[in-house]
């Protein structure tokens, strides 16, 4: 049974209407992602409360401030070819168990945290915030233009993967 | 491998109706299903969110199909290649460390653990039961 052309024809109808159904159903859903409107909404049911969504001038405030503990969520490459001065690099990949544990340990006290990732389009930024919001953390706030407002608006950067 | 028509029929009922409601309920809320795609952290949000528009109805038409008798060991077969390919991925997601609701039956939807696993063993189990009949039921 299984291989044969009847198998073929009957599994391709089933996954051909299957598309056509929820492509056509849902035309509006794809065009506003096509549009870029909703990136991070995936996850928006996930964020509720603890989770700040902040522009770049309140990011800009805490870091002249010095009030934020800045969370790049991008890779070591991208975070050594440029990145918010004093801001820790916690790849999204690496963001579990243990090792999150350590890094939210290492941040002193009394400091907001500020994630981002590349741009407004990552859902890395978001999807960290929600983890450290549930181990307990409070106020985690996203940048939500991401490093590349950041440096677009000119504003400082460092380079390195220099984290001390 | 069973014989009997009627332990197969509630293979059937068991299995499609189960399909049939993983899927509506899917159907009902994609970007949930989408959000729950991404916490596996596998795939681009654009492949999350083609597949949390299609796999649902991919669920509920086999899931119908195996009821209603039409394509049935095809329904089947599709069937349990997705239970297999659903405990590769909770195995993966297990060994990754990775905590994340497994999105089955959405907002009903639980860990992905080793409990999971054996529930879709168990589905696996009866979907081939239903596939692998070679010749017709007297």
């Amino acid at each position: 049974m299984i291989l044969t052309k009847r198998f073929f024809a009957e599994a391709g109808l089933i996954a051909g209407l299957s598309v056509v159904l929820g492509l056509a159903l849902h035309v509006p859903v794809i065009r506003q992602f096509l549009a870029g409107e909703f990136a991070q909404e995936f996850i928006a049911g996930k964020t509720g409360p603890g989770i700040i969504l902040i522009t770049l001038a309140e990011a800009e405030d805490l870091f002249a401030g010095g009030k934020g503990a800045f969370v790049d969520a991008r890779s070591r490459t991208d975070f050594s070819a440029g990145h918010i001065p004093a801001a820790k690099n916690l790849p999204f990949e690496e963001a579990q168990g243990e090792a999150l544990k350590e890094f939210t340990a290492a941040i002193p006290p009394g400091k907001t945290f500020v994630i981002y990732c590349s741009g407004k389009d990552c859902p890395a930024g978001l999807t960290l915030a929600v983890l450290l919001r549930d181990l307990g953390l409070e106020e985690v706030r996203v940048l939500m233009g991401g490093w590349d407002e950041w440096i677009a608006a000119g504003l400082p950067a460092e380079r390195g993967n220099d984290q001390e | 491998m069973i014989r009997n028509k009627h332990v197969l029929y509630a293979f059937r009922l068991i299995i499609g109706g189960l399909f049939i409601y993983a899927g509506v309920i899917k159907i009902a809320d994609p970007l949930g299903f989408a959000r729950d795609i991404q916490n596996y952290r596998i795939l681009p949000p654009a492949a999350c969110l083609f597949i949390a528009l299609t796999l649902p109805w991919f669920e509920a038409l086999s899931g119908a199909f195996l009821i209603v008798g039409i394509f049935k060991r095809t329904s089947a077969w599709l069937l349990s290649f997705l239970l297999a390919g659903f405990i590769v991925l909770v195995i993966i997601t297990m060994a990754r460390g990775l905590d994340v609701d497994c999105g089955c039956f959405g907002s009903f939807s639980r860990k992905a653990d080793w409990r999971l696993i054996l529930e879709d063993a168990l589905m696996l189990y009866m979907s081939l039961q239903i596939a692998g009949q070679r010749r017709p039921l007297q």
